[in-house]
């Protein structure tokens, strides 16, 4: 090629790259970027709450305006009422997803494992799941009571379901190809458990913990409103009992930060012990 | 196949815990094979399934011997028998000896899939079988088997971002890693791309002469058992046993389209279709 060649090459080169550079340009120039786009419905609808709150179109008592709830939430933050039903419903939903949690593992690791007592337990287990949560309540006051064990018994039933079927459904299907490799480099049970058993479940495991979470975070708000003398679900009843709407759309959005913030948290804790393996 | 039905049979088959027949530290070139399976049948709903039936073969110390034959011939379950992951048979199967009763280190073994574990870089997977061995030890043989299948530059790479090829060579470094005595092959590059398949077969010549095991490759590709073996074992199926043992005689490197090559091909093909010969023993007669 001549050098004459070459940069007439070079030239036609420069010019798509012109033309290409100018057709994202205009791209940009019309499209906004997918993460300011989602912004867009709900803090227009915000603005628009407030507008027609302020000029008293929706009751005050009704829907108060997004900045009257902001400032709900601030008084009782300041007050120091906030830190507390915080505080209680967190440890309730704590206390529950670990109970739940474990109980969950256990079982689930033993049906995943041994072809018995997935016979014995495992249809039992499937057929208590179908039944909806809330109609356990009656029983669970009547033998517990109405204090906190009530509580933290159904929110570890919450917790407890998705965890023991995605464990058990993991440990169940470990791919035996893969056992095989254990076997040939002659693994002892422990090891076989502890090298290959344990890491082929975890993405499964972490998925079934994950969702045990948020399911503790449903059933609390059930136990909460159910009778309690505390807690963001109590702010709730206590709102709607005193005709304060405000309250309780506080709580709501205090039930979905928390909720938020906690399967944030699980995320990352799960990202953190899968670390850079193909999920 | 029948396998365990549940993850607690597997994990606690007997073969676990015993000690397998152990690698001799003797200088000598050890890995021959004394192979004699009188029966091998796989229960199955319509009665038992007869397999494998009177196949008898002795290999070398340093032997490469492909074993041919078409799906369902049981080669795979000759394989599996000599690895010791099958073990309810008529018969025996010894190495340098010892009879095999369960797997052990001084056999390796590489599947048709990969089989890498996915939650360990190409490093740990290549370790996997050094447990045992101090850290140096196990760091210094791992490179070495890495560099030997050329993925230096992939030691610390999961094996989702490897292709085909670049994971069947880390399991030929899993495999070679334990310095066994007997190297079994199980359609290693039959997943594999065509060009990718010879470049393969290439790397395992090199790497079998440079560690001098003996290899026992399972294939169903012609030519790749005529480019790599020295001895071709031929079988028939259902049930599967030795036709044919053709050895090849000439030199390697070998030429693909060299006449040599194409007389051999040649010849095993038309064992492969030549009529049924009547033996005894497929009449069930034994002699």
């Amino acid at each position: 090629m001549s050098t004459a060649e070459q940069n007439q090459t070079i030239a036609w080169k420069d010019l798509a790259e012109a033309l290409r550079g100018r057709v994202r340009t205009q791209k940009e120039e019309l499209v906004l970027p997918d993460w300011l786009l989602g912004w867009i419905v709900p803090v227009g609808s915000l603005v628009l709450w407030e507008l027609l709150a302020r000029t008293g179109v929706l009751p005050p008592n009704w829907l108060p305006a997004p900045t009257s709830v902001a400032r709900t939430i601030y008084e009782m933050g300041a007050a120091g009422d906030l830190w507390k039903h915080v505080g209680i419903t967190l440890a309730r939903v704590l206390a529950g997803f670990l109970i739940g949690a474990a109980a969950g593992t256990l079982l689930g690791a033993l049906t995943g494992y041994v072809k018995i007592a997935r016979k014995l337990l495992d249809p039992m287990l499937q057929s208590l799941r179908s039944v909806p949560s809330i109609a356990w309540v009656p029983l669970f006051l009547l033998w517990l009571g109405i204090q906190e064990t009530s509580k933290i018994a159904l929110i570890s039933l919450g917790a407890f379901f998705p965890v023991y079927l995605n464990l058990s459904v993991a440990v169940r299907d470990v791919d035996p190809k893969l056992l095989e490799i254990g076997r040939l480099y002659r693994l002892s049970t422990l090891e076989m458990i502890r090298r290959l058993i344990l890491p082929a479940v975890l993405p499964q495991y972490i998925v079934g913990l994950r969702s045990g979470l948020g399911l503790a975070w449903m059933f609390v708000v059930a136990a909460e409103l159910l009778g309690a003398s505390s807690g963001i679900g109590y702010l709730m009843v206590d709102g709607q009992m005193t005709g304060r709407a405000a309250i309780i759309l506080a709580s709501v959005i205090l039930f979905a930060v928390c909720g938020k913030v906690t399967d944030w948290i699980a995320n990352v804790v799960g990202d953190t012990a899968l670390g850079h393996r193909a999920r | 196949m029948e396998f365990p039905s549940t993850l607690s049979e597997i994990v606690s088959s007997p073969d676990n815990r015993v000690q397998g027949t152990t690698r001799s530290e003797s200088p000598s070139p050890g890995g021959s094979l004394e192979i004699r399976i009188d029966r091998k049948t796989f229960g199955g709903s319509q009665g038992d399934l007869l397999v494998l039936q009177d196949v008898a073969l002795a290999i070398e110390p340093g032997e490469f011997v492909c074993i041919i034959g078409g799906s369902g011939c049981g080669k795979t379950t000759l394989l599996r028998i000599i690895a010791g992951l099958e073990t309810d048979y008529k018969g025996s199967v010894s190495v340098d000896g010892s009879p095999v009763t369960m797997p052990g280190l001084d056999r390796g073994m590489v599947f048709q899939e990969h089989r890498l574990l996915p939650w360990l870089t190409v490093h740990d997977n290549v370790a996997f079988g050094l447990a045992h061995r101090s850290r140096e030890e196990r760091t210094k043989k791992t490179r070495h088997y890495i560099n030997l299948v050329g993925l230096d530059d992939f030691e610390y790479e999961y094996p989702h971002r490897l292709s085909g090829g670049m994971s069947q060579r880390v399991a030929l470094a899993r495999a070679l890693a334990g310095c066994p005595e007997v190297l079994l092959l199980d359609e290693p590059f039959a997943s594999l791309d065509a060009l990718t398949r010879v470049r393969m077969q290439q790397e395992l010549l090199r790497l079998w002469q440079a560690e001098r095991t003996t290899v026992v490759l399972v294939t169903h590709d012609i030519e790749e058992a005529v480019y790599l073996a020295d001895r071709v074992v031929v079988m028939s199926r259902q049930p599967g046993t030795i036709r044919e043992i053709v050895p090849v005689g000439f030199v390697r490197p070998r030429e693909r389209t060299s006449e040599d090559f194409v007389a051999v091909r040649k010849q095993i093909l038309d064992e492969f279709f030549a009529p049924e010969l009547v033996r005894p023993s497929a009449l069930g007669i034994v002699d």
